[in-house]
Parts: structure tokens; C-alpha cells; sequence
């Protein structure tokens, strides 16, 4: 039994990149030590200084547009996610199902430049959002959504549904139909139902399925980069600002470290959030 | 066949009915799962839905606590019409196979559900949880949740949040095949104390052909979506009307003859090169020709091979009971082959003895063998 032959070799792919990540997150470290020489491409000494340049209000307002982006990505992913997984998982109807799943799919095949692309047509000043209300009437005037923070959470919530409605879904299609039943033989309505019994037992669901999109979205770069077009300035799109515009590999380094303590830190709390959850709604 | 039934069945008349299923049949995509059924219990009846699984009796028990939809006929509880009523509306408690407790709320939320849904006021609902609770003697665990209690308790747990609603009809679902075998048959006789102690008219749903004649008043054996026999545990077990019924409730024994003659009471058979004339209950018997005679291991009895009306058989293999033994033996006019009958144990017998067996003059019964079905 715990003789595994094949084990080995199994396994020595993943150890190669795991050594490869290693490699590159050390040389990472490295560089957030090392001082920044104007003009040249290889760092000077070892030094702090870029991490007390961290302190400067432009990298601490990317740090809040991150977060702030995060949030309203993953709420409104939630909101538009939940309904979309519910009816994946309760539709009677093979074929509706299979088309929710493919429909909530599509953009994680579409690529993220093409994807964006798109979106930068629809969202556009004379694009098809804008183009169609005003037709409409609804509007007069077109909506600001290019390079403003609605249109990259507009983006992004296109970006972050797939793994939502998947995860919630997969939460969903766990709660035991009988539950449900159970609660409308007792009296309760299709409201009070979900209210009551759905709800509370999807919430491990919701904190895991969220707290992925939050990272999810953290670590977006092509969408706020081209829908933001600079004016939106996120963690990611600072550390190529820094790192391939000013050249200041130490820096850029530096940001991201920081960046992937701060995902850590933001997960951790949600995972605690999970198991206090957990104890609420276990099954 | 109903008529026949209410004739076996002199109280019929002039009881009250609390569910009358009127003629509803179900199909699944193309798939008929009920046949038009033609069903009424009693008030304060407990009946059991026997059969195979396939049989229908789980879609008959989730068109009456409205959870499918019938494609047609009607459903009556309390004499309301409830054919359109959602379920949430119909007023009925229901034990499902796994419990459903809500694995969120303590045990005396759970209980206290079907109440707040109705808006029962607080204290009210508080004195009729801890009611419920006594009922199923589980007083002590209102604060625990579900997950923290044994099998047995979390079924008393379901049953105690069925009955707090005082629901005109409880449904149980297979509530007792998740249980160890001794924990089953106690909470089997403390169901029924409960339930005749609150006169509560029931419908029980199970595969398990032993626990509905221990537990039921009355039994419908189902099979493909009919109802085959409806009546009493002992008019089921002895007097099966039909092949399906008598092979499925009980052991029995089947041989392959053919029907001679045919008079009121009486009927005469070729069983092989054996000639015999029985009285069977049966009122109506096949035509005459091939057909299936079928006879209860305790009603046959070993005799002497060479004996007159003996079929003969040979001992196959004798398996130790305890109090009994099964004999189990080789019979070339058995339809598969096999006959089987139970003797104390200390007269078991070595395989290869040749036997006669005897046939009563009274009890078996003659199916033709057209019939036959699973």
C-alpha cells in the first residue's frame, strides 16, 4: 500500500515548477533589497529604501483602488453569480442547464486581450452601451464607463463569473434537495424556503466562492491596463508602470511583494471568516 | 379487484376518509411511473406502500405530499380538494429516508419550524416543541444540533417536527432503512405506539416486505405503477390474489401443474405425475390448463416419497437457524427448480435424503402462469 511506483514521476513536474516559482520569488526578494540606479538596468546595493518609498500616497491609493475594485468586483459577481448558479443546478431542463454552464463559461476561453477588447467597444463613449441608450432615450449624454472605475468593475465581474457561478454551483448542488422539501412540507413558501434553509447552508459557498474572486481580481492586470487606460491605477498595473516604464526593477519588486502579503493577509481573513461560518452552517 | 377487497373488508362503510386518491397517474417523460390509482385511507389508519423499487410507491407518496404534480385525477385530504395546493399549503408532516434535519438549527429549531411558519405565538410554540419533544423523549437535547445525535435520535427528531404541526396526514418515507437492525424494530414499535396513540392516519412508504406486515393496518402492494393487492397484513400474507403478491410478501414455494377441472370450491391438478384436488380461498380461478401453484413453506410438510399425493424431492442443503432449519431442496416440478420449507431444527437432514413432500389440502393457491412479473 505505500509502495506508490509512479509516484516519482509524477510528481517531478510539479517539483521542477514549484523549484522554478521558488527561483523566481526569491530573485524577487532580491530585488526588493537592492537600491535603484537611475538609467541602469542592474541594481545597486542592499537597502530598504524602496519599501519606505512604499509609504508615498500615489502606492497607497493603488493599494485602496485594488481593494475598493475587489469589493464591488465580488459583490456584484455574487449578486449576478448566485441567481445564474441556482438556476444551473435547480433547472429541470438538461439543455437549459448545459446552456448556463457554457454561457457562464465563455469568457474564461475568450483570453483576456480579446475580452477586453470587447469591452472597451461596448463601454466605449460612442460604443454600443452608450450608443443604445441614447437611441433609447434613457440617456442624453454618454455615460463615462471608459477608464473610470465602473467600467473595469463592469469588466472584471465579466471576468470573475465563470469561477463564481462554478464554485457556487458546486455548494449549491450539495444541499440536500430533501432539506428543502422538508421546509415546504412544514409550511414554508419558496421565499422563506430559500430564506431559511438554501441561504444559510450556501454560505461556505458564497465566503469560498468570493474570496477567490477577490484574489482573482487582484491580480487582474489587462483589464484595468486597458479599460482604466492609466487612469485607474491598480497594484498590477503600478508594478508594470514602475518595472517596464521607469525601469525601476527594485521598486516594482518591492510593490509586488507587498501586493502578494496583502492578498495573503485578505484570504487568511476570509478563511477565518469560513470556518467561524462553517461552525454556523456546516452540514 | 377493489370490490372484492371492501367485500373481505366489512368496516369499510361508514368509516371516514382522510385521503382519497382518485384515479391519479404519473408519468416521467414518456415514462409511466402510476398508473391511474384508486386509493382511500382510512382516519387513523396506518397503510403501508409495499413494493419493489420502480414500483411507484415513492411518486404516489410525493403526489400526495405535493411534491410532484399528477398528470390526471384527483387527490382529497380531509375531503378538500388539494389536487392544486402547493405543499407548503397541504398541511402535512413528513419523515424522508435521511431526516433533512437542518443541519443550521438546533434540534428545537428545527421542531419549532413548521410553527414559525405559521406564525405560532412564541410561548405557544415553546410548550409545543417541548411537547413534541417529550413525545419522542428527547427533551433533554433541544439545544444539540442534529449532527451531534445518533441515527435513532435524529429520526425521533424528524418524526417530533412532523407531528408538532398536527399534520391530517403523516408521510414516511423509508424512515427506517438507515437504521442498525435493532435500533430499527424499537423505533418501528415506538412509531406505531405514537402513532395509534394520536390517532394519526399515516402513510408508509418501504421495500421491506417484513416491516410492513409487522407495522401496517393495511398494506397496498404495488409493482410497475399499480396497486396489485390492497388489505390487511394477515389477507396479504395468506390470501395473495395474485403471482406478483404471493412471491414478493413472504416465502413461497412454486410448482408447475396443470388445472384438470375446476368446481366452486375445489380444483384438481396434475403437479407432474402427482394428481391432487385442493381447496384454495381463491374465488376465482384460471381456466383450465397450465398454471403456477403456489404454496407457503409452512404449509408444506415431509413425508414419505413413496406416500400418495407426495411430490417427490431431494435434499439439497440444510441451513441451521437457530430454532429452524431451511431445507432447501431439488424438486424437478418447482418452477425454478427449488423447493424450500423450515423443520425443527433437530430434524434437519443430510443432502441427497429423498423426500416426499405433502401438500395441504387447503390453503395453496393457483395463479395462471401467464402472470408471472416482477
Amino acid at each position: 500500500m505505500s509502495k506508490r511506483p509512479f509516484l516519482g514521476w509524477f510528481a517531478s513536474p510539479s517539483i521542477l515548477i514549484a523549484f522554478g516559482i521558488a527561483a523566481s520569488f526569491l530573485a524577487i526578494v532580491q530585488f526588493s533589497l537592492r537600491a535603484h540606479i537611475p538609467g541602469a538596468l542592474d541594481p545597486g546595493g542592499f537597502t530598504l529604501d524602496n519599501f519606505t518609498t512604499l509609504w508615498k500616497t500615489v502606492y497607497g491609493k493603488a493599494f485602496v483602488t485594488t481593494v475598493l475594485l475587489c469589493w464591488w468586483t465580488a459583490l456584484f459577481t455574487l449578486l449576478i453569480g448566485y441567481p445564474l448558479a441556482y438556476a444551473m443546478v435547480r433547472a429541470k431542463s438538461a439543455r437549459l442547464r448545459s446552456a448556463i454552464l457554457l454561457i457562464s463559461l465563455t469568457p474564461l476561453f475568450l483570453g483576456e486581450i480579446v475580452r477586453t477588447y470587447s469591452w472597451m467597444i461596448v463601454l466605449g463613449n460612442r460604443g454600443f452601451l452608450n450608443a443604445t441608450l441614447m437611441q433609447l432615450g434613457v440617456i442624453d449624454r454618454p455615460l463615462d464607463l471608459m477608464f473610470t472605475m465602473t467600467g473595469v468593475v463592469i469588466a472584471l465581474v465579466h471576468f470573475t463569473l465563470p469561477i463564481v457561478v462554478v464554485m457556487l454551483a458546486a455548494a449549491l448542488s450539495h444541499i440536500d434537495r430533501n432539506l428543502e422539501r422538508a421546509a415546504t412540507s412544514l409550511g414554508a413558501g419558496r421565499i422563506r424556503c430559500f430564506l431559511t434553509v438554501t441561504l444559510p447552508l450556501s454560505i461556505p459557498g458564497i465566503v469560498t466562492a468570493t474570496s477567490t474572486a477577490f484574489a482573482w481580481t487582484f491580480s487582474a492586470f489587462a483589464t484595468p491596463q486597458m479599460i482604466g487606460g492609466g487612469k485607474v491605477q491598480t497594484i498590477s498595473t503600478l508594478v508594470y508602470q514602475v518595472g517596464f516604464a521607469s525601469f525601476n526593477f527594485p521598486l516594482a519588486a518591492s510593490l509586488s511583494l507587498v501586493g502578494l502579503l496583502f492578498t495573503i493577509a485578505v484570504l487568511a481573513l476570509f478563511n477565518t471568516g469560513i470556518h467561524r461560518l462553517e461552525r454556523i452552517g456546516a452540514h | 379487484m377493489l370490490t372484492e377487497i371492501s367485500a373481505i373488508a366489512p368496516q369499510d362503510t361508514g368509516e371516514d376518509t382522510a385521503v382519497q386518491i382518485d384515479g391519479v397517474s404519473k408519468s416521467f417523460s414518456g415514462t409511466v411511473a402510476l398508473e391511474p390509482i384508486r386509493l382511500k385511507v382510512r382516519r387513523g389508519e396506518f397503510l403501508t406502500l409495499l413494493g419493489p423499487s420502480g414500483c411507484g410507491k415513492t411518486t404516489l407518496l410525493n403526489l400526495i405530499a405535493g411534491f410532484l404534480e399528477a398528470d390526471e385525477g384527483e387527490l382529497f385530504i380531509d375531503h378538500d380538494l388539494v389536487t392544486q395546493v402547493p405543499p407548503h399549503q397541504r398541511k402535512i408532516g413528513i419523515v424522508f429516508q435521511n431526516y433533512a434535519l437542518f443541519p443550521h438549527m438546533s434540534v428545537a429549531q428545527n421542531v419549532a419550524y413548521g410553527l414559525r411558519t405559521r406564525r405560532v405565538p412564541k410561548a405557544e410554540t415553546a410548550e409545543r416543541v417541548r411537547e413534541a419533544l417529550a413525545l419522542v423523549k428527547l427533551e433533554d437535547f433541544a439545544d444539540r444540533r442534529p449532527r451531534q445525535l445518533s441515527g435513532g435520535q435524529q429520526q425521533r427528531v424528524a418524526l417530533a417536527r412532523a407531528l408538532v404541526i398536527r399534520p391530517r396526514v403523516l408521510l414516511l418515507d423509508e424512515p427506517f432503512s438507515a437504521l442498525d437492525r435493532n435500533l430499527r424494530s424499537a423505533m418501528q414499535v415506538e412509531l406505531r405506539e405514537i402513532q395509534s396513540r394520536l390517532g394519526l392516519t399515516t402513510v408508509f412508504v418501504t421495500h421491506d416486505q417484513s416491516e410492513a406486515l409487522s407495522m401496517s393496518d393495511r398494506i397496498a402492494v404495488m409493482s410497475r405503477g399499480r396497486i396489485r393487492q390492497i388489505g390487511t397484513p394477515s389477507q396479504i400474507y395468506d390470501r395473495p390474489e395474485n403471482h406478483f403478491v404471493s412471491t414478493f410478501v413472504g416465502d413461497a414455494n412454486l410448482f408447475a401443474a396443470t388445472l384438470l377441472e375446476k368446481t366452486d370450491a375445489t380444483a384438481s391438478l396434475d403437479i407432474g405425475t402427482t394428481r391432487l384436488s385442493l381447496a384454495t380461498f381463491q374465488e376465482e380461478l384460471p381456466e383450465p390448463g397450465p398454471v403456477t401453484l403456489f404454496v407457503r413453506p409452512e404449509q408444506c410438510s415431509l413425508t414419505d416419497p413413496d406416500q400418495p399425493g407426495a411430490i417427490a424431492a431431494t435434499v439439497a442443503l440444510s441451513v441451521y437457524q437457530g430454532s429452524y432449519a431451511e431445507l432447501h431442496l431439488d424438486c424437478s416440478v418447482a418452477e425454478n427448480g427449488r423447493v424450500m420449507l423450515r423443520v425443527p431444527a433437530s430434524e434437519a437432514m443430510e443432502p441427497g435424503t429423498d423426500v416426499g413432500i405433502a401438500l395441504p389440502e387447503r390453503g395453496p393457491a393457483i395463479y395462471t402462469t401467464t402472470e408471472r412479473e416482477t
